[in-house]
């Protein structure tokens, strides 16, 4: 992460990240609490956990892309010598760009039929247009993650640790 | 079947060419289903967006983040450090002791953290340090490590048993159920084959310090009031003064509030019990078993203060950037699935089942040793995602239980992870341990991956281990 702006994106998503999952748990642990215990379970905690995972998903999206967090085979690099392993990599940057500006495209439509019906969620009546929309900015913001990993060479590869 | 194998081919090549494995999936998948449908790319987008908008939008994957998210806590709390001083106290006296104490202590973290890599890495700081005190050999110390941070993702909570209850719509409750007696065959058979190695070379593993019983027991402080605190739930709910959801909540605070004063390992095993238990007798959702494992874990790590802003804040965004990229993995696999389905693909592989006359069990094991091959060179997850689409549809029309193959899938990604040349868990104790040749890595897991092959066969010749516990599930 070499300059400040970036940065500071990052953290601005990851604090938002964090704080949803961290108010994901408050709030599945006190709803189990409140209804078991209280008989009062949270009104609408079921639609708002949905909406904030999907948040969460998508938010957390540019913050893979950004750290070469997703899942790849890296058997070329290994094949092909340093420098030629390292312009490969940014060609299929380029290729992970237009995939992702192609799905933000479709989720856009998605988000406007959505809108278009108006649909709500059943309890609160929580709109749910926006969040599409969300989803589709989300997808939109990684592919220019993979644009600028094309363009700014030396971008860092970390490691995944998942199983 | 041509379609979806060259479908297949194409998606092996673009992974290969280094195109993540998600993407690869669902170009693959959407330019497929557009094909399968005489080239109407209307249909295909639309297949896209519904499966972009309905898995970011499915209150069952709640589970997925909160579940990752105790296992992170529980990494950063100090636990494994316990875990690893009491399975000593107990069995570090025997050869080859530390070796097995580590094997224990794995089994134990496995069942709070869903992770393979990330119990490996939490012993290779904790159990390493001591095992070289006491003059054992980098081959059985780095063994021992690497094969037993594979019960990580045997012992529940399971990252690789969510995925695989996801994509092929499988109750995770009860693939975790299925977990718990393989988790304990598979601890009982690392420790023979610690046993093997130092009967072979009783210098590979030498004895440890010995305890006293009160100093062995020491370790356990707590256990009592743990104790009472499980049998007034259990009696409670028997008698009907409560019931048993009450009880179970009422239980799940009297552990975090225990836990605050004792810190040992009897914490983690009420923890387990806890959530386990809960998402087992069916009064927690899995969902719900996720939350109050996460809030618990958040609950002991703060009671240790081994937790401060930044790590807390490291453990979150580290989940929620985990979340999202297995989220845009299962994406992909759904779309590519959508495809493989429309094609003759699942027919003709039925068909050709058919015609060679197998009995399911000869078909189950054949996949297993092409799954074995297969871990050697590939990733473990890819290959899973790649390859459930198809042969599930198979395994369900042989009438084989899906929980029963799910734990099987466990197996031989927890081989895949330990055997050489490609092996997350061998990487990671050779980043984490540099002084170690990776040779010696290799040559030490050796012993490990044997047992592993033989408790597959175990498993595979005998599927009440898998189906006994989740049977008795309502």
């Amino acid at each position: 992460m070499s300059h400040k702006w970036e940065r500071q994106a990052d953290a601005v998503l990851g604090v938002a990240a964090s704080a949803l999952l961290f108010g994901m748990m408050v709030l599945t642990f006190l709803d189990v609490v409140g209804r078991y215990l209280l008989n009062r379970p949270i009104r609408g905690a079921f639609e708002i956990t949905e909406l904030a995972l999907l948040v969460l998903i998508f938010a957390g999206l540019p913050l893979v892309s950004h750290a070469d967090e997703h899942v790849t085979m890296d058997f070329i690099d290994r094949m092909l010598p340093a420098r030629a392993a390292r312009a490969w990599v940014r060609v299929m940057h380029a290729l992970c760009a237009a995939i992702m500006f192609f799905l933000a495209w479709q989720v856009w439509i998605k988000a406007g039929r959505i809108s278009g019906y108006g649909d709500t969620t059943d309890v609160l009546g929580i709109v749910i247009g926006p969040f599409v929309y969300f989803m589709a900015a989300m997808i939109g913001l990684t592919g220019l993650v993979h644009v600028f990993k094309t363009f700014v060479p030396g971008a860092a590869q970390a490691s995944q640790a998942t199983t | 079947m041509t379609e979806s194998l060259v479908g297949l081919g194409i998606m092996l090549v673009l992974a290969f060419l280094r195109l993540p494995i998600a993407l690869s999936m669902g170009v693959v998948g959407v330019i497929g289903y557009a094909y399968m449908r005489d080239w109407s790319w209307a249909s295909a987008f639309a297949m896209a967006q519904t499966k972009v908008y309905e898995t970011g939008r499915n209150y069952a994957l709640t589970v997925v983040p909160l579940f990752i998210l105790m296992g992170n806590l529980v990494t950063r709390a100090g636990m494994s450090q316990e875990l690893f001083r009491t399975a000593y106290a107990f069995i570090g006296r025997l050869r080859g002791g530390l070796a097995m104490a580590t094997i224990v202590g794995c089994a134990g973290f496995g069942a709070i953290c869903g992770s393979s890599i990330a119990t490996a890495a939490t012993f290779a700081k904790v159990a390493y340090p001591s095992m070289k005190k006491f003059g054992y050999s980098d081959q059985l110390s780095t063994g021992a490590i690497a094969a037993g941070g594979t019960l990580g993702i045997l012992i529940p909570p399971s990252t690789i048993m969510v995925i695989y209850g996801i994509m092929t719509g499988t109750s995770i409750g009860k693939l975790f159920a299925a977990g718990v007696l393989p988790g304990i065959l598979a601890t009982v058979l690392l420790c023979l084959a610690v046993q093997y190695v130092t009967w072979r070379d009783p210098s590979a593993g030498p004895r440890g310090e010995p305890m006293t019983w009160k100093e062995r027991f020491a370790t356990l402080q707590g256990f009592g009031w743990f104790a009472a605190v499980g049998v007034a739930v259990v009696g409670a709910a028997n008698f009907g003064w409560l019931e048993a959801d009450d009880a179970a909540v009422l239980g799940a605070l009297a552990v975090f509030g225990l836990s605050l004063i004792y810190k040992g390992v009897t914490s983690v095993i009420a923890l387990f019990v806890l959530v386990m238990g809960g998402i087992y007798g069916g009064v927690f959702t899995a969902v719900e078993g996720a939350g109050v494992g996460a809030f618990g874990a958040l609950v002991f790590a703060l009671a240790r203060r081994s937790l401060d802003r930044k790590s807390l804040y490291a453990a979150l965004v580290e989940s929620a950037r985990t979340t999202s990229m297995l989220f845009m993995i299962l994406i992909g696999a759904l779309m590519f699935a959508e495809f493989v389905n429309i094609t003759t693909m699942p027919d003709d592989l039925k068909n050709f089942v058919a015609r060679l006359n197998m009995s399911p069990v000869m078909v189950v094991a054949v996949i297993m040793a092409i799954y074995v091959v297969l871990g050697t060179a590939m990733e473990e997850l890819s290959m899973i995602l790649l390859t459930v689409p198809v042969f599930f549809p198979l395994i369900v029309h042989l009438g084989v239980d899906p929980i029963y193959f799910g734990v099987l899938i466990v197996v031989v990604v927890e081989i895949g992870l330990i055997s050489p040349p490609v092996g997350m868990n061998l990487f990671v104790l050779s980043t984490l341990l540099p002084q170690v040749p990776t040779r010696t890595v290799f040559r030490g897991v050796m012993p490990f991956v044997a047992v592993d092959c033989v408790r597959l066969a175990i498993l595979v010749a005998f599927p009440v281990i898998s189906t006994y516990l989740p049977g008795l599930m309502k």
